[in-house]
């Protein structure tokens, strides 16, 4: 930890600075005709989520309401990792044959 | 393993680890339930901050080498790490503001706007793909480290 260590007081005034101040102006975006009218239309977070069972609660087992969040962000965290990776493979292998076709 | 702190590459290996199962962790109210989510999102800051903290040098490099020449792959990183740090800093700020058992429980009442819950959701959800292809883009190093630190367990 002795990188961790290393003027760790000063750098992280530095970050929680930078932080405050973007947060700040990020804040101001209530302001924004964008927000007025976001809070007119109205927003329900997990609304949409529910399902159509009786009272809103979906016919599932209990175990499941705390492994699909993490499916879901296995999910949400995976696919566009792989995609990524494939692309790069892809960019690198083309590279490599324009090389191969064109020697500079 | 036992040496990683003495290594900068494992320090940063060890700490992203931490970092990603923090993360995960704290982007599924649904399992942790809501007010535990919003405790440990004050705790997350701490893994966070190390993160930035011990790739500091990059941080310090990376606003100078954006304007000099770069390759694109290279370009790209530095811009999307920008913006995963912006979407990160929006999903804190909006968290605070949909709080609904940490402000409370500090004595602090704050109305919550349909806007601020919105913006909460979509940044947090978004962060996750934006997360995917910040793993991906330093996959490299993520496999080379993760070969490193396996072998030094075995030798051990």
């Amino acid at each position: 930890m002795k990188y961790l260590k290393q003027s760790w007081q000063r750098r992280t005034l530095i970050v929680m600075c930078i932080s405050v101040l973007v947060s700040v102006c990020m804040i101001a975006l209530e302001n924004t005709q964008w927000a007025d009218h976001i809070n007119q239309v109205g927003y329900s977070h997990g609304a949409e989520e529910q399902g159509p069972a009786e009272g809103g609660k979906r016919n599932m087992p209990s175990y499941m309401m705390y492994i699909l969040p993490f499916v879901k962000e296995i999910v949400l965290i995976g696919v566009p990792l792989l995609i990524t990776i494939g692309w790069l493979k892809l960019a690198g292998l083309v590279k490599t044959l324009m090389k191969r076709i064109r020697p500079s | 393993m036992s040496d990683w702190k003495q290594s900068l590459q494992k320090t940063r290996y060890v700490m992203d680890g931490l970092l990603l199962i923090s993360f995960m962790i704290i982007s599924a109210p649904q399992a942790t339930g809501v007010p535990l989510h919003e405790w440990l999102s004050i705790v997350f800051i701490i893994p966070f901050a190390i993160h930035i903290l011990l790739h500091w040098d990059w941080f310090k490099q990376s606003f100078r080498r954006l304007f000099g020449k770069l390759p694109a792959k290279e370009r790209f990183n530095i811009v999307w790490n920008y913006l995963l740090y912006l979407m990160m800093i929006l999903g804190f700020v909006s968290g605070f503001l949909v709080s609904v058992a940490l402000l409370p429980a500090l004595n602090i009442d704050l109305h919550i706007q349909d806007f601020w819950s919105k913006i909460h959701h979509d940044s947090c959800t978004l962060l996750m793909p934006m997360l995917g292809v910040h793993l991906a883009l330093h996959w490299g190093w993520i496999a080379k480290l993760t070969k490193r630190m396996f072998a030094k367990e075995v030798s051990s």
